[in-house]
């Protein structure tokens, strides 16, 4: 009996050994920030990953469904009492619609700044497979989408170039990756409209001295030009917009498709399309936390989406629609839009652009072709260019024979806008588009919707007021 | 602790060789208990020998003995009995109950103390105050219970997780639930196991026990309590222990049945139809000047129908629970079996739940020098979730809001869809499943063995296994397509926890107890989340059949868990003691800098009462003072929170092609949260037992909070995990019982207690985000922390009123001026959501074979804030299309009106629903939460039914009878949260209220 007690008692002591090194334990489903940059899988990935990051509902989603809330190709019948704030121009800074686009922005940011920071200091000789071109190329792809989201946001947080040449705030521009270190560094000041700008302007013309013609997918030198061109446009450097949109045209690799359904949605690798954020149903605009959809959910009437944002009857006016009305002569509008109920139980029309309500995976549009023929007639005319090989008026045409209209005999800026609206409608545009040209946001809007009111932009977010001293926020009562 | 040990002496010596002396013969006998019933294994030992034997199953012993040694014998929950051999050869022993050993016995952390003795502060529930109450799930049984610890029910839906503080709040972001330990098995948090509902409280990890399995719960509190759990006691812990038998206990049955109705406490009273159309087109026709009619508005004609939501979302639940205990022992083994079936239905449509649990605990004493046993409890669960808060699958909050002129159905009774965002909840409800399974077992092995006198070395595996699937499944009506969706998730823990106790008394008057032990756990949690679109029909259910599936997750988190522990207990006759213990805990969970944390804690204890001086004093039973100082931790805070970690998976994914990003700043410094407790109490016991006061005061000092700190958004971050700050929480409890009344047929008991807390946020990091006077601040979209303040405020605009003379409505601006048009730089600190004191009543009556309980429990001076009152008055949200409340009604028609609402023309009508303190509210109440009466019948009518049955007892529950809130609180429960994060309590969206319910039954025992 006596050896069975010792042995239950050295039995019992065995549990008391090496107990401690049982507790090195490492993550299964997370890469350690360290082992990023070792391997070329993990370098493209970090690549990717800033892609992943720009089909953000919050960056091609709301900034765009918000501006057009604000503006006039949509009637708000809204479901967020932040988001009505923004409609009716009544924004605060603890908005929380808002708070995401500025939390995405700089979070795609700061990923896009680890690669740009980085991988130029991966030497080739540690990496196998590695090669100096493809890090040029990846920084490059980086780069432009840093670009796209500091013009995202300087457009929606800052008054736009028009309001004072662009020496007023922009945002603030961050050029480093935070590693987990001092956070003042991160506590910075609101640049210029200007020095963001330029900034952008620095990155796309780094890319395009970079990217590849065809890229896939993925960024390619089209993509900056085109970016750029929209940029020169919204600070009326025409000769520079009309240039860069024309070399997009001429260069080969787009064109006007002719079936409007074949470019959104699925259509990523249309002819049509410059730059899109794909997505799909397995990776959609999906947060970890909860879905982040906007474009599928709120451009779609229930029981699909959320039915918040149907066309306005300006816009609808714009198309030729009368009352009682289901088709009009523009196939822009008989191809892609549905008659439905809002959220508010009236009868009216949505657009077809982001059909998917199944798996909420439409694509959100960024860059296409008929974009490019809208800036180069537009600053064609407002510079008295003649860049390229059409008039403003033959541009203009081109896009209304694919709509099935007939020809103008004439056109001004008036009427190029008008048709820029009934082509963009639904797709982050228009807000810019008034505010630019120096017009007011609602037909016959008050001073709230007028160009350089308060409230036609974001205050910076509270978050961002509260964690950083040397901001400054916009003025007015937010 | 003390008898127990005695009898483990005893059976010691019993197995050592005894060595004779002259005219030994054989003495035998028979062991009863005062009521003359056998008592089996019963200690019978010579004294001043090691000699000794056990009585057998019928109470009989036969031992060698000489004429003049004395025989004692010793069991426990006995007086003990010393007999000298005499004469005879037979020796019949009749013991007496010791009433006072029976309860003198309390299950603190890694053991048991005599009640008396504890100079931990401990909250002791008995089993006499919980045997009574019908409750849903355990946390139920403490609420009112327990000077200290606060339960506030998140809602009264079925599986809802109540919020449990033990003294307050004692952690920002790291989790502020208690550790709650069952058997020994602390057991695993099940928060982010399961789909969000809406609302932030998740399932209720304490609906996997049984409350009828229940014996007794201990709260521990001071660190004098906790530390010997380190770095998990910070929030305190709740010790369940569960029904065990006694050996050579008779076998008793107890069957206990009963039927429950439920209905909702108090629900707003919002708009009908045409009420709804009236206030529509009467604020149109005031703001355009000419008349707008409902029709105008599209709402359809006065008279023309609408749907009742709230009512047709609700119902009268009616559920059905069966339990049946079986317990006894035999000589050497006792044992405890329960089964449980409960079928519920929650007052809200589509909420049920079927609940099957079995627990099997068996003791057994193997040899005199080894016990073994075993507690084993699975439970099976099957719940319906519904939506709560904001979430439009809520069916409370989305009838609250749908428009009352919506049509449900059409002609042909189909449903038919809203046309809005906000869904036709009925077909929500019936066309979609929401199902939550789980499975659940927790359970240990233990061996004790008493190698030598004085020692016990007990060894224990324990598991909680955890598996849950929930399967949502959305028809095609509701989700274009069809949707579904599918969680598996394994939270598997096992567990060890070994102990060496010696326990001994010195020259009779120092006694010393010494506790080792090693504590090591492994916890993997693996989930796999599918969800599956694109189904041809309703038909087809599950994720297969659906032409577009997707991997939402598949991960696992390991941890381990390491710790070493030891306390030592001294007391000086009884009257003087002292007790410190120390613990080292590791875990994987830290960075390798900090990887270990050290915990202590001294405490001293004396008892006057056992003093000679006192000796007199009549009426004073007992009197105890006790202190105690020491630390623990807390270390709740994700799995990796130390790491710099990139994300894989969709979230980094573009196109097809895998990639990464970055999601959590590295912090390799980052080491456990700290608190230290300082706690004086008194505990006293007057007139023989009739009147018992306990007091405590404490301060807890947490330092090094674990915060997730937010990062300025430049980053890129959200947030890092660091160590900043310090908060204090100090305190007052008092509990009081009385024995008011107290004759043969008529007896009336009170037990009272009162808790008061302060709390605040001494310290932040330097580099937190400041308000505009500079201050430190964490801040939130309802609540803001600031240094030197309470970490919980209200920081909203103030909200005035309607101004009777223009009809604008009216805030305050941030200098106290009325203002029209406020903004966010107008807040200030408007409130708090903890009260100044909370706290619970019992009384009970009994009057002839009559028993009646009255519990209540209240809580003074917190607000709520009730977000979806921003939808819920005014004219505008979400484009005005939603239901109201009927005061909007009462609008601003004309100078002098006191109105809720301002001029429909006025620029603040829109303005008005702002967030504001409009939607604060005060929280007071006094609610009666439990009453239930009972009827046992009396040994006589026993007797006529051939004495078939020991125990008959009916009853009747009730249970949120009523409650006294303050008249804002009109149709809005005040017990509510949305969230269990401490940043967030006291918020609500629309909270379903707490349940009311009936219930029936009886309780057979034989």
């Amino acid at each position: 009996m006596k050896t069975i007690k010792v042995l239950a008692l050295i039995l019992g002591l065995g549990v008391f050994i090496s107990c401690e090194d049982q507790l090195n334990v490492v993550p299964e489903d997370n890469v350690a920030s360290n082992t990023v940059f070792g391997s070329l899988a993990t370098i493209n990935g970090a690549a990717v990953g800033v892609y992943s990051l720009n089909q953000s509902g919050d960056l091609n989603g709301n900034p765009q469904l918000m501006g057009d809330f604000m503006a006039d190709d949509v009637n708000f019948v809204g479901s967020f009492p932040s988001l009505q704030e923004i409609d009716q121009f009544e924004t605060l800074a603890t908005n929380a619609s808002i708070d995401n686009i500025w939390f995405d922005g700089y979070q795609l940011i700061g990923a896009a700044n680890n690669v740009i920071v980085n991988l130029p200091e991966v030497s080739v000789d540690d990496v196998t497979g590695l090669t100096e071109a493809t890090k040029a190329q990846l920084v490059a792809e980086c780069k432009f989408l840093r670009a796209l989201t500091y013009f995202t946001m300087v457009n929606v947080f800052a008054q736009p170039f028009q309001f004072s040449g662009g020496s007023n705030l922009g945002v603030p521009i961050v050029t480093q990756p935070f590693a987990g270190g001092d956070i003042t560094e991160f506590q910075l000041e609101r640049s210029t409209v200007n020095e963001v700008h330029a900034f952008i302007e620095q990155d796309l013309l780094d890319a395009i001295a970079v990217l590849p013609e065809d890229n896939g997918v993925r960024a390619e030198a089209g993509s900056a030009r085109a970016l750029l061109a929209r940029l020169y446009l919204y600070r009326e450097q025409f000769n520079d917009a009309a240039n860069f949109a024309n070399q997009v045209i001429t260069s080969g690799e787009y064109s006007l498709v002719d079936n409007y359904n074949s470019f959104y949605n699925d259509g990523e690798t249309s002819a049509e399309n410059i730059f899109v954020a794909v997505n799909t149903p397995s990776d959609g605009p999906q947060e970890e936390t909860g879905s982040d959809e906007v474009y599928v959910t709120f451009y779609n009437p229930a029981p699909g989406g959320r039915g918040d944002a149907p066309f306005s009857a300006d816009l609808l006016a714009d198309f030729g629609f009368a009352v009682g009305d289901t088709i009009t002569d523009d196939r822009r509008f008989d191809d892609l839009s549905q008659p439905a109920t809002d959220a508010g139980g009236n009868a009216t029309f949505f657009t077809l652009k982001y059909p998917d309500v199944v798996n909420n995976a439409s694509n959100g549009p960024i860059l296409r072709i008929t974009e490019m023929y809208l800036i180069r007639a537009e600053a064609n005319l407002r510079g008295g260019l003649s860049v390229g090989p059409n008039t403003p008026l033959a541009d203009i045409n081109l896009l209304r024979t694919r709509a099935g209209l007939p020809d103008l005999l004439s056109v001004d800026l008036d009427g190029i806008l008008t048709e820029r609206r009934k082509e963009l409608c639904f797709e982050g545009h228009r807000r810019m588009d008034l505010l630019r040209n120096n017009r007011n946001l609602r037909p016959g809007g008050g001073a709230v919707s007028a160009p350089g009111a308060n409230k036609v932009i974001f205050p910076i977010v509270d978050n961002e007021i509260v964690n950083n001293p040397n901001i400054t926020q916009n003025p007015g009562n937010f | 602790m003390r008898s127990k040990i005695t009898l483990m002496l005893a059976s010691l010596m019993m197995l050592c060789v005894n060595f004779s002396f002259g005219q030994e013969k054989t003495i035998s006998g028979n062991v009863t208990d005062q009521n003359g019933l056998p008592l089996p294994g019963v200690a019978v030992v010579i004294v001043g020998t090691t000699t000794g034997t056990q009585t057998d199953f019928d109470g009989n012993y036969t031992i060698s003995a000489s004429e003049g040694q004395v025989l004692r014998f010793s069991y426990l929950g006995q007086r003990t009995v010393d007999r000298t051999v005499g004469a005879s050869d037979v020796l019949n022993v009749q013991m007496q109950e010791d009433a006072e050993a029976l309860e003198e016995v309390v299950v603190v952390g890694y053991g048991n103390q005599e009640e008396k003795k504890i100079i931990q502060n401990v909250g002791i529930v008995k089993q006499e105050a919980i045997e009574n109450l019908q409750v849903v799930s355990a946390d139920q049984l403490l609420q009112g219970q327990s000077a200290g610890t606060q339960i506030v029910n998140s809602s009264g839906v079925l599986g809802a997780a109540a919020v449990i503080r033990v003294r307050g709040v004692n952690s920002i972001n790291s989790g502020s639930q208690p550790l709650i330990v069952i058997d020994g098995v602390p057991i695993t948090d099940t928060a982010g196991n399961t789909l969000n509902q809406g609302g932030n409280t998740g399932i209720n990890p304490l609906s996997y026990v049984n409350p009828n399995d229940i014996e007794s719960l201990t709260v521990l509190k001071d660190a004098g309590a906790t530390s010997i759990y380190g770095a998990r006691g910070a929030n305190g812990v709740i010790l369940i222990t569960t029904k065990r038998g006694r050996k050579g206990e008779k076998t008793t049955v107890t069957l206990d049945v009963n039927t429950q109705f439920t209905q909702s406490t108090d629900v707003p009273d919002i708009l009908t139809a045409d009420e709804f159309r009236q206030f529509k087109s009467e604020v149109a026709t005031i703001q355009n000047g000419a008349t707008v009619t409902p029709e105008d508005l599209g709402l359809g004609a006065i008279g023309s129908g609408g749907t009742d939501w709230l009512s047709g979302v609700q119902r009268t639940g009616v559920s059905q629970n069966y339990n049946l205990g079986v317990r006894g022992g035999s000589e050497k083994t006792s044992f405890f079996f329960g089964l449980d079936y409960q079928d519920r239905e929650g007052f809200i449509i589509g909420n049920d739940q079927q609940r099957a649990g079995a627990r099997i605990n068996i003791d057994t004493q193997v040899t005199d020098w080894l016990k073994a046993g075993m507690n084993l409890g699975i439970t099976n669960n099957r719940l319906n979730r519904i939506g709560v808060e904001n979430n439009i699958n809520a069916p409370f909050t989305t009838a609250f809001l749908q428009s009352p002129v919506v049509p449900a159905f059409d002609d042909d009774g189909n449903f038919v869809q809203s046309g809005s965002f906000i869904p036709n909840i009925f077909a929500r409800v019936a066309l979609d499943t929401r199902e939550l399974k789980t499975f659940r077992v927790i359970g240990n092995a233990f061996t004790e063995v008493t190698p030598f006198p004085g020692f016990t070395w007990r060894s224990e595996f324990g598991m909680d296994k955890l598996t849950l699937e929930e399967f949502v499944r959305n028809a095609d009506f509701n989700s274009p397509g069809g949707a579904a969706q599918q969680i598996f998730v394994n939270e598997d823990r096992w567990l060890t926890n070994q102990t060496l106790n010696y326990a001994n008394t010195f020259n009779d008057d120092h006694n010393l107890t010494v506790l080792v032990g090693l504590n090591y756990e492994e916890t993997l949690r693996t989930r796999s989340n599918v969800a599956s679109t694109g189904f041809l029909t309703d038909d087809l259910r599950n994720l297969g059949s659906g032409s577009t599936p997707t991997v939402l997750n598949g991960d696992r988190f390991p941890s381990r868990y390491y710790g070493l522990f030891s306390r030592v207990s001294y007391d000086y006759k009884g009257k003087y003691l002292v007790e410190g213990s120390v613990r080292r805990d590791g875990s994987s969970r830290f960075g390798a800098n900090n990887r270990f944390g050290y915990f202590w804690s001294a405490a001293a204890g004396w008892i006057i009462s056992e003093e000679s001086f006192l000796e007199d004093v009549s009426f004073l039973d007992y009197l105890s003072l006790r202190a105690s100082i020491g630390t623990v931790g807390n270390d709740r805070l994700g799995t990796f929170p130390s790491l710099g970690l990139f994300n894989a998976g969709p979230i980094g994914d573009y196109n097809g092609q895998s990639g990464v990003v970055p999601d959590q700043p590295e912090n390799p410094d980052l080491k456990w949260e700290e608190s230290e407790t300082l706690d004086i109490g008194i505990k006293s016991t007057w007139l023989n037992g009739r009147i018992n006061f306990n007091a405590s005061y404490f301060k807890k000092t947490t330092s090094d909070l674990l915060l997730n700190q937010t990062l300025p958004p430049l980053t890129g971050f959200v947030s890092i995990s660091r160590n900043i700050g310090e908060l204090e929480n100090t305190g007052l409890e008092f509990e009081l019982s009385t024995i008011n009344v107290s004759s043969e047929n008529f007896e009336w008991r009170t037990s009272f207690n009162l808790t008061t807390i302060d709390n605040k946020v001494t310290r932040l990091n330097e580099d937190a985000a400041t308000d505009a006077q500079g201050r430190r601040i964490i801040d939130g979209p309802i609540q803001r922390a600031i240094e030197g303040e309470p970490l919980n405020n209200f920081f909203l605009i103030r909200y005035v009123g309607v101004n009777p003379q223009t009809g604008d409505a009216e805030w305050l601006d941030v200098d106290g001026n009325i203002t029209t048009n406020p903004g966010s730089a107008d807040r200030v600190v408007t409130g708090s959501p903890i009260p100044d004191f909370s706290g619970g009543m019992t009384n009970t009556f009994k009057i002839f074979d009559f028993d009646l309980s009255v519990l209540m429990n209240y809580s003074y001076g917190n607000d709520v804030v009730i977000d979806g009152l921003r939808f819920a008055d005014g004219n505008d949200a979400i484009g005005g299309i939603v239901n109201i409340r009927r005061q909007n009604l009462n609008f601003w028609r004309q100078p002098g009106d006191n109105a809720f609402l301002p001029s429909p023309t006025s620029s603040t009508f829109n303005l008005f629903n702002q967030r504001s303190t409009q939607q604060q509210l005060d929280a007071s109440y006094l609610r009666v939460k439990n009453v239930t009466l009972g009827y046992s019948l009396p040994e006589k009518a026993l007797e006529r039914l051939g004495n078939i049955f020991s125990g008959v007892r009916f009853y009747a529950t009730a249970t949120n009878l009523f409650t006294i809130k303050a008249d804002e609180m009109d149709g809005i429960d005040p017990e509510v949260t949305d969230d269990i994060d401490p940043l967030f309590q006291g918020e609500s969206f629309f909270t379903a209220p707490q349940a009311q319910t009936y219930s029936f039954g009886a309780r057979l025992t034989f």
